[in-house]
């Protein structure tokens, strides 16, 4: 829309070019308060995480190939197994989902110009990466946690695990929590306050509603955690009682407190993936989605019901059956809102007239793998099932259909979809549903013969096997499945590579876009948007008379807001101006601040406690530096 | 400002909505905690543990009393931002502030006296009350460290960024209010 703009328009885009500029270079990402730029941090760092995390699985894969392995001793197999677990969910899949694909797409999409807290949108990512740079430095010392992803006691406590690998996972997610709830709380704070003028609930993007869901999930589950793993670390560095019997605790509160936040991390995973495909599929079928309000429902409402499951992971422990037939019940409530969703995106797909390129195979993948999860999940809901199959195989083929093919899958998808977006390039086709196809393989071949030595009687976590049992050859697919599924990975990091260098200019919107992102140039400019756009239907890229008319306003001067470093704040419900929000300018004090509390953590895990509350009194003063600076002191 | 030509419709700030949920998630970690001394006060025959003498009633319920009655200067100090009046707000921070003070001093140091007579290494009983109870007085201190910053800050000159501070911060005292009382109630609840 630049092209040949008469020059009072060209004045006005320049003045918001001078408002939203950022210092240039290596310091200019450490000091940047652009959600763009953030993302992209997420984006990058979470990559390296996901590698970190697939070299561990690769590594497992190969040890367990044939019976009687010896690549790697029990101990090393239990630190990458632990360590595989964590990095997977807590250092890749919350920060891709929520803090790299949200913090870049969630303010274009509702018409933004940045989050609701710039610097705290800062400050998480600086603290995400102090915390996986704490627990990812446990290697160095040879101290990875080692009990398991669930940590589960009494195991986990000092008497049978004495190193520090379990204080370093402990630690490590109290930290890696407060992250995650600030990204959350800032998601959930955009989502009621930006979106653009017009944009009331119903007009919302599916992508924001699912969202909305995880991060409230987000907001709600992580307590139960960040207390269990305190409650953990009173007792295994200070003596307390609250997992062990004889002192009047119990070792099943732990499972209780780690299940409570650990279901609905479940949907907190899969939601975004949700999202994801709510926004690839109207796209490439050319037709909005079907049953618009109920999906949007029935992502909540996943979320929701997350809440009153988590026992059935617990089905094996003892508890009274009378309990155990409540979670059951609860757990098959969860097939309605689900299914709701797997017949809205087949209903959009057959309506429309699809185009299958690279995104929409990703969903496409994602939903058979989605649906063979779901149904192994269904078995488990069956107590009697659950109990015979628990600590099985069987158990790591349903939930990495779940988490890997349900979860991931869009997630791939998805990077395709945004890449034009974020780069101003196109993706190669032919490579990217090459990467599809050995991908979608590779996901197959791994996790699929797991059932079936998971029926065979193969238990999890067991770093080899004997001979003779039957599960030689189902092992050795699966980890020939596990390199096909890498090299279809690998495949997609040199497609980015590649075509970020040489890809052909992609335009605004090289695929038609129904949602906001797609009105503004690829890359966005650092304000996003010249006008904030005003909405009046769920997919306004399509609503071609309301986007000439944010043309004329730029000619009018409306909603520009050049003054400043400005965007609206609206209300709750129905999206109508309330206020203008003046956004804070770069700053060095999140970065700052993340750095004081990786600083105590560290302290702490060294039992320097007084040294560590002088590292927590310092933060305190990064946070009288933070505030000292006012948004609105810039315009005076 | 350019907010002057728009049709604006009064509604809460973002600040006043970034508190909301950071208030939601603190109340769920205090669920959390009270939850664990309700789950654990079912596996114990004794609770508290009989060689063990039963918590003050008393101090802390007269100190509650005091704290939550500071949601009223509190609540006054935000109504006053909002209107601009500027020195109304100061003096009621004031009020509040020195009650909390008060409070968080005399808890703090009641709490080492029961961290010596309650040793958490002692029982499970001792440990989650020693918990909760660190727990409830560490958000009082955070509560204390935002009144005394904006005692500073809205001594020389009021703007929306401030008021807006003031607002969640009365918001969040409302809330540990609640907190201490439940918190109050789970303390006093071996003399049910």
């Amino acid at each position: 829309m630049a092209v040949a703009a008469p020059s009072r328009e060209r004045a006005r885009i320049e003045a918001l070019e001078r408002a939203w500029l950022e210092r240039p270079g290596a310091l200019g990402w450490l000091t940047t308060v652009d959600h763009k730029r953030i993302g992209l941090l997420y984006f990058w760092t979470t990559l390296v995480f996901f590698a970190a995390g697939g070299i561990e699985a690769l590594l497992m894969r190969t040890q367990l190939a044939q019976s009687g392995e010896r690549v790697i001793g029990p101990e090393t197999y239990d630190q990458l197994m632990t360590m595989h677990g964590v990095t997977m969910i807590f250092f890749f899949i919350i920060p891709m989902t929520t803090g790299a694909f949200g913090n870049y797409l969630v303010p274009l999409m509702i018409g933004a110009r940045d989050m609701a807290f710039p610097r705290l949108n800062a400050l998480s990512y600086w603290l995400f990466l102090g915390a996986g740079i704490f627990m990812y430095s446990s290697f160095l010392v040879h101290q990875a946690p080692n009990a398991g992803w669930f940590d589960y006691v009494p195991l986990a406590l000092r008497r049978y695990d004495g190193g520090a690998n379990v204080d370093f996972y402990a630690l490590g997610l109290i930290f890696n929590t407060v992250s995650s709830t600030i990204g959350a709380l800032n998601l959930i704070v955009t989502i009621f306050k930006l979106r653009a003028p017009g944009m009331s609930w119903n007009r919302m993007p599916l992508f924001c509603f699912a969202m909305l869901a995880a991060s409230l999930s987000l907001i709600f589950a992580l307590p139960a955690l960040t207390a269990d793993c305190i409650f953990l670390e009173l007792q295994r560095k200070l003596g307390f009682h609250f997992f062990d019997q004889a002192h009047g605790g119990d070792p099943l509160l732990w499972q209780h407190l780690f299940w409570i936040f650990g279901h609905p991390e479940v949907y907190i995973i899969v939601l975004p993936a949700f999202g994801i495909a709510t926004s690839i599929i109207p796209t490439f079928a050319r037709h909005r989605m079907v049953a618009f309000p109920l999906v949007a429902m029935a992502e909540l409402l996943v979320a929701f019901i997350g809440f009153g499951v988590w026992a059935h992971h617990m089905f094996a422990t003892g508890i009274a059956t009378t309990t155990l037939v409540f979670f059951a019940a609860a757990s098959m409530l969860v097939v309605i809102p689900s299914t709701i969703q797997i017949y809205a995106w087949l209903m959009t797909v057959n309506v429309g007239t699809p185009q299958f390129r690279a995104p929409l195979m990703f969903i496409g993948g994602f939903i058979l793998f989605f649906v063979i999860g779901g149904l192994s999940g269904i078995m488990f809901a069956a107590i009697p099932f659950d109990q015979a199959t628990t600590d099985t195989y069987f158990v790591v083929a349903h939930f990495h259909f779940i988490i890997f093919g349900a979860a991931v899958f869009p997630l791939l998808g998805g990077i395709y979809y945004w890449f034009p977006k974020v780069t101003g390039r196109m993706y190669d086709e032919r490579l990217a549903q090459l990467s599809f196809w050995l991908t979608f393989v590779g996901t197959g071949l791994t996790f699929f013969p797991m059932h079936i030595v998971g029926l065979l009687g193969m238990t999890r976590r067991i770093y080899t096997y004997d001979h003779g049992l039957g599960w030689d050859a189902y092992n050795l697919v699966e980890t020939i499945g596990g390199f096909v599924l890498a090299a279809g990975l690998l495949l997609i990091g040199i497609n980015i590579v590649l075509s970020y260098r040489r890809g052909v200019p992609s335009g605004r919107d090289p695929f038609h876009g129904g949602t906001l992102e797609w009105t503004t140039t690829s890359p966005p400019p650092h304000y996003n948007f010249a006008v904030i756009p005003t909405v009046s239907s769920p997919y306004p890229n399509w609503d071609e008379a309301d986007r000439e008319e944010d043309l004329r306003k730029l000619a009018r001067g409306e909603l520009v807001l050049a003054d400043g470093h400005e965007t609206p704040e609206t209300t709750v419900n129905d999206g109508a101006i309330s206020a203008v929000a003046e956004m804070p300018p770069e700053s060095p004090w999140p970065v700052l601040a993340a750095g004081t509390v990786t600083a105590a953590f560290f302290l702490l895990l060294t039992s320097h406690y007084a040294t560590a509350g002088m590292a927590f009194a310092l933060m305190l003063l990064t946070l009288v530096g933070w505030n000292l600076h006012e948004p609105e002191e810039g315009v005076g | 400002m350019t907010a002057a030509t728009l049709p604006v419709r009064h509604a809460r700030a973002k600040g006043w909505w970034g508190m909301a949920v950071f208030v939601a998630t603190e109340a769920t970690l205090f669920g959390t905690l009270v939850g664990t001394y309700i789950y654990l006060r079912f596996h114990n025959t004794h609770w508290p543990p009989a060689r063990l003498p039963k918590p003050p009633v008393l101090t802390p319920s007269l100190l509650t009393a005091a704290l939550v009655a500071t949601s009223i200067p509190m609540f006054v100090a935000s109504r006053a931002v909002g209107a601009g009046r500027r020195e109304v707000a100061w003096r009621a921070l004031t009020v509040a502030f020195a009650v909390q003070v008060f409070y968080l001093v005399w808890q703090l140091h009641d709490y080492v006296d029961a961290i010596h007579r309650y040793p958490p290494q002692e029982s499970a009983w001792a440990s989650v009350y020693v918990t909760l109870l660190g727990a409830a007085h560490a958000h009082v201190l955070v509560g204390v460290l935002l009144n005394a910053w904006f005692l500073v800050r809205i001594w020389s000159r009021l703007t929306r960024y401030r008021a807006v501070g003031v607002q969640a911060t009365a918001f969040y005292w409302h809330a540990v209010n609640v907190i201490t009382l439940v918190v109050l109630v789970v303390q006093l609840s071996p003399h049910l």
